[in-house]
């Protein structure tokens, strides 16, 4: 899927808490910004609490915008995110970019 | 309808799960060697840490962890429960409760003391080996000489992630026992749409690169066992990879290799299977299967039954008990109104509403029952304390705890229940040498038991210690004034006495060997709730209470009579007959005494009670009515029959009147006041004591 830098953007932050005892908040934030038609760009910098929930969000999310060609863009994945992808077994960067295409670091 | 404060599902989850975790480490005391009884503990501590994690119980979590971690060589088998650890292990339960119910209450300090106990106890017949070591080293297979390994697909259940279990940890756990290629597996993962966010839709593509035990592997998924799949096989001996930390190694892209073995799905309770070099008999494999079609029924079973249980809060089955109470009150005016008119099909809708509000109450009431075993778990650690604090072993052996209560029943039991177990091994158990020196075994023994009896349920308290010292009963009664010197009581009147308010003080009890602390209070309460209590003993041999205990206390079957111009209700659980008053009876005016085959019983004339005007019905009835041995006739003007009674409270106004319990609402709309029967037979037994005192003067 392409990107189109010129198209409008919707950007959501996570909130730093983003497991199980929040991740139901989360998903609704994540579904309200789905809900518009701007490109969606969710920054990922202030994840704190992250768990298989939270990552389950992220693939369906870009899983959801790869079916319906939307670009969902996810940004910064902050280290406490990485830590809990890699004790999922989203061990390499390759292996993540791939579930993961849109993803961009530092933007 | 308001949704549960999540916080407080978790409290009421946990303190169903401290429940266990109690019963388990108590059973433990008992069974040390039984590996079920270790697994159930470590589950409900398993479950209780991640709740607690997961709404935020942080403390909760970091002191639980630390407690399994410290019982965890109990659980590896390496060392016995003994008796002192137990008590450890339940002081850190309660510390676990207290940080969850009142964290105020609970100090740091006093955790650190409960953890380092803990800690030394279990490390005190430390093997050779340093204790890092042991918690560190998976069990290795004798004959692995090369690294094979294990191939694991696993699956959760969806709803894993709602009861706190966490697959990461699991993972890392895993990944303790060896090098591990892990690869997690997506496809489940659905579109947002469809996503619920906390259920669990990863799975995971495991490569165990070490010649561990299965038996390890099973150890990581103990505490989910029954909420996962996991397929298991052996991998063909291959060259382990050098050991590089996790993450190092999974920075590689991976690749799931093809599997060299039949794959065979099994349940991950311990197994004795040694991983195969090549391939696994085929015997083998038979059996797996077998096992793999018992867990797939177990499971089958377990999810029948977690859909066929919902938690309803207590005070939503009250409310439905109130509607359900007000619908039996409008259902009796519907079919009194019926009964008056001529119109058939009204009366047989009167009928059908009759008999649907019949099914309706009788499924409320079925709703609101509860096994009584809830609560003889919680007597299980008052006798453990109060063994090891008077230094008496007892033994307490409970049975019928699937005897169904309602609800309130079982609130209102524990109380009075508590105060008769501490008085049995207190006072009623003999210490070990008495017991020696009177032939007795060295562990004394406490049977709590419930029963159906009609619609009671029987409650006994039955202790094997040296029963009641009549004798000194009746002295203390004497002293007090309560019996004239010499006068002739039978022994069970003597144990009245117990009940008698003020009776006991705690130097009596001492000097009676025991019986009557509170014991009038016990008796006031489980008279409140429309029961009884009775004693019978044995010198040397021991004492059983009983408490007759009506099912329920929001409906009860009545027996609904006239007096005067008023209508009175009288449980129908202590009538035992109903007979004419005779002229001959009504002569002994001033003796009230009736005789009933022989017996004389005390009567009381209602009329005069409740000062009701005008002229007496020409033919008088009696209701003999009976708490424990104790017959009173009631004489009224009219039975006027059976009756469905739903029992409301009586206004703060009338609570000093003693001889009524509540009220009810009569199929015409008028009130009928319910009769308190324990009351009654006081004030019957207090008139005859005064005619007997009358006579004597």
């Amino acid at each position: 899927m392409a990107l189109n830098p010129t198209e409008p953007k919707w950007s959501l932050r996570l909130p730093a808490d983003c497991s199980i005892a929040a991740i139901r908040n989360v998903y609704d934030l994540v579904r309200e910004a789905f809900g518009r038609q701007e490109r969606l760009e969710i920054d990922c910098s202030s994840v704190d609490k992250a768990d298989v929930t939270s990552i389950q969000l992220l693939l369906s999310t870009a899983r959801t915008g790869e079916a319906q060609g939307r670009p969902v863009v996810l940004t910064s994945f902050s280290q406490s995110l990485r830590n809990t992808l890699r004790r999922a077994g989203f061990a390499s960067e390759a292996m993540i970019d791939r579930h993961f295409p849109q993803k961009k670091d530092g933007t | 309808m308001s949704a549960m404060d999540p916080t407080e599902v978790f409290r009421q989850e946990a303190s169903e799960l401290f429940e266990v975790l109690e019963g388990a480490l108590l059973d433990l005391g008992q069974r040390p060697d039984d590996r079920e009884l270790v697994d159930s503990a470590f589950r409900a501590l398993h479950t209780i840490k991640g709740s607690g994690a997961m709404f935020g119980f942080d403390k909760v979590a970091s002191f639980t962890h630390e407690f399994e971690t410290a019982f965890d060589r109990v659980r590896k088998g390496e060392i016995k429960p003994t008796q002192e650890l137990i008590s450890v292990a339940l002081a850190a339960k309660d510390y676990i409760r207290a940080l969850i119910e009142d964290p105020q209450s609970t100090d740091d300090i006093i955790g650190e003391a409960i953890l380092d106990d803990l800690r030394r106890f279990v490390s005190s017949d430390q093997p050779s080996a340093p204790a890092a070591e042991i918690a560190e080293a998976p069990p290795l297979a004798p004959s692995a000489s090369r690294q094979a390994g294990w191939h694991l697909y696993i699956e959760f259940e969806s709803h894993i992630l709602r009861n706190g279990s966490n697959p990461l940890d699991l993972l890392e756990d895993l990944c303790k026992l060896g090098p591990c290629f892990v690869v997690p597996v997506t496809d489940g993962i659905p579109f947002l749409d469809e996503l619920d966010p906390e259920d669990c839709y990863l799975k995971w593509d495991v490569k165990l690169h070490a010649a561990c035990d299965k038996d390890a592997i099973d150890d990581v998924f103990m505490f989910v066992q029954d909420e996962m799949k996991l397929t298991l096989s052996p991998l063909e001996q291959v060259e382990a990879p050098a050991p590089m930390p996790l993450f190092q190694l999974l920075d590689e892209e991976p690749v799931v290799a093809e599997m060299a073995a039949p794959v065979v799905e099994v349940a991950v309770a311990p197994v004795a299977v040694q991983p195969a070099a090549t391939t696994e008999p085929k015997a083998e494999v038979a059996a797996e299967s077998k096992r793999e079609a018992a867990t797939a029924r177990s499971q089958e079973a377990k999810q029948e039954r977690g859909i066929a249980t919902v938690r309803v809060q207590a005070e939503r089955l009250d409310e439905l008990m109130d509607r359900v109470g007000e619908l039996v009150i409008a259902q009796a005016r519907l079919t009194q109104l019926a009964s008056t008119g001529s119109d058939l099909s009204i009366k047989m809708i009167a009928e059908e509403i009759e008999r649907l509000a019949s099914s309706l109450r009788d499924t409320t009431m079925g709703a609101r029952m509860v096994p009584i075993g809830s609560l003889f778990g919680r007597f299980r650690r008052l006798v453990h304390d109060l063994s090891r604090d008077l230094s008496k072993p007892v033994e307490f052996v409970t049975s019928g705890e699937d005897t169904e209560l309602d609800k309130t029943m079982i609130e209102c039991l524990a109380d009075p229940l508590v105060h008769l177990i501490r008085n049995a091994i207190d006072h009623g158990i003999e210490d070990t040498a008495t017991r020696a020196a009177n032939g007795k075994t060295e562990q004394g023994r406490i049977e709590l038991a419930a029963v159906h009896s009609g619609a009671q349920v029987l409650v006994t308290v039955k202790d094997n210690g040296g029963g009641l010292n009549t004798a000194r009963i009746r002295a203390k009664a004497e002293e007090q004034g309560l019996i004239a010197a010499g006068a002739v009581l039978s022994d069970h009147e003597i144990h009245q006495f117990l009940f008698h308010p003020g009776f006991s003080t705690a130097q009596t009890i001492s000097a009676l060997s025991g019986r009557g602390v509170g014991m009038d209070v016990v008796k006031r309460t489980i008279e409140n709730m429309r029961g009884s209590i009775d004693l019978a003993t044995r010198p040397g041999q021991g004492t059983i209470v009983t408490l007759r205990l009506p099912l329920t206390l929001a409906i009860i079957e009545g027996l609904l009579i006239r007096v005067g111009e008023g209508r009175y209700i009288i449980p129908l659980s202590a009538v035992e007959e109903c007979i004419e008053l005779t002229a001959e009876d009504e002569r002994s005016r001033g003796r009230n005494f009736l005789n009933v085959r022989g017996n004389l019983v005390p009567f009381l004339r209602l009329r005069e009670i409740m000062t009701a005007s005008g002229m007496p019905d020409r033919h008088q009835k009696t209701i003999i009515i009976s708490t424990g041995e104790t017959h009173v006739g009631l004489v009224a003007d009219q039975i006027i029959g059976n009756h469905q009674t739903v029992i409301k409270s009586l206004s703060k106004l009338h609570s000093d009147v003693t001889i009524f319990s509540g009220a009810t609402i009569l199929g015409d709309g008028t009130a009928a006041l319910i009769l308190d029967v324990a009351q009654l037979v006081a004030l019957a037994q207090s008139k005859v004591e005064k005619q007997h005192i009358s006579e004597a003067a």
